[in-house]
């Protein structure tokens, strides 16, 4: 075994690869090939979440059904309450007007 | 878009989109910049480019998170739920295949 050439091992190599169909890299050089072999990632992770039912965006979509969000409802509802007892957010300042803050800064 | 989304979720679905739209650009730069038989040159500008791209479009900025609640720990990837979910909806029989077990 020791007797046997260099040349001749190569060319037995090259010879696999050939057989073989892989890619004669003699000095393992990093080709960057398994960047463009692997698989996309992107479109499985894409589908990840299932969609779920959107009653907000049907309802928008076809007015004419008269599909009510019953979640959204008692939302508004819940604000007209509580502006009633006080507690609903404070009015938005005008853009000259000044607030608060402002006036204690100075 | 899930049951329950919140910003985390939200997040997340971004990150996945964007890793889906800028998937091939980043492979190609990935693949230049590591190949050793290009100029050194090309591969550092290769590897530059890759540093611009954005948090969310690298595919380890996505994670699994439930799909019932937003939780991000304990997750059953196959059922894309939390464990307190998964054992909620395996009991009222939500989940195919599933069966509460005791030894």
């Amino acid at each position: 075994m020791g007797n046997v050439r260099q040349s001749t091992l190569e060319a037995l190599t090259r010879l696999r690869c050939s057989i073989f169909q892989t890619t004669y890299n003699p000095t393992r050089i990093r080709t960057g090939a398994k960047y463009l072999r692997a698989r996309l990632r992107g479109p499985s992770m894409v589908k990840y979440y299932p969609p779920a039912l959107n009653i907000s965006a049907i309802a928008r979509q076809y007015p004419a059904l008269g599909i009510v969000d019953e979640k959204e409802q008692q939302r508004f509802q819940d604000i007209i309450d509580r502006k009633k007892r006080g507690k609903g957010a404070p009015k938005k300042l005008k853009k000259n007007e000044d607030g608060k803050r402002a006036q204690k800064k100075r | 878009m899930p049951a329950y989304s919140n910003a985390r979720v939200i997040r997340d679905m971004k990150a996945r989109n964007g890793v889906r739209v800028n998937e091939l650009a980043r492979r190609a730069y990935l693949y230049v910049s590591r190949n050793q038989s290009l100029p050194a040159q090309v591969r550092h500008q290769a590897q530059l480019q890759l540093n611009t791209f954005g948090k969310y479009t690298r595919p380890s900025t996505v994670k699994n998170r439930c799909y019932e609640t937003g939780r991000g720990r304990g997750i059953m990837s196959e059922f894309a739920l939390c464990r307190f979910q998964f054992r909620q909806q395996a009991l009222a029989g939500n989940l195919n295949g599933v069966k509460k077990a005791s030894w």
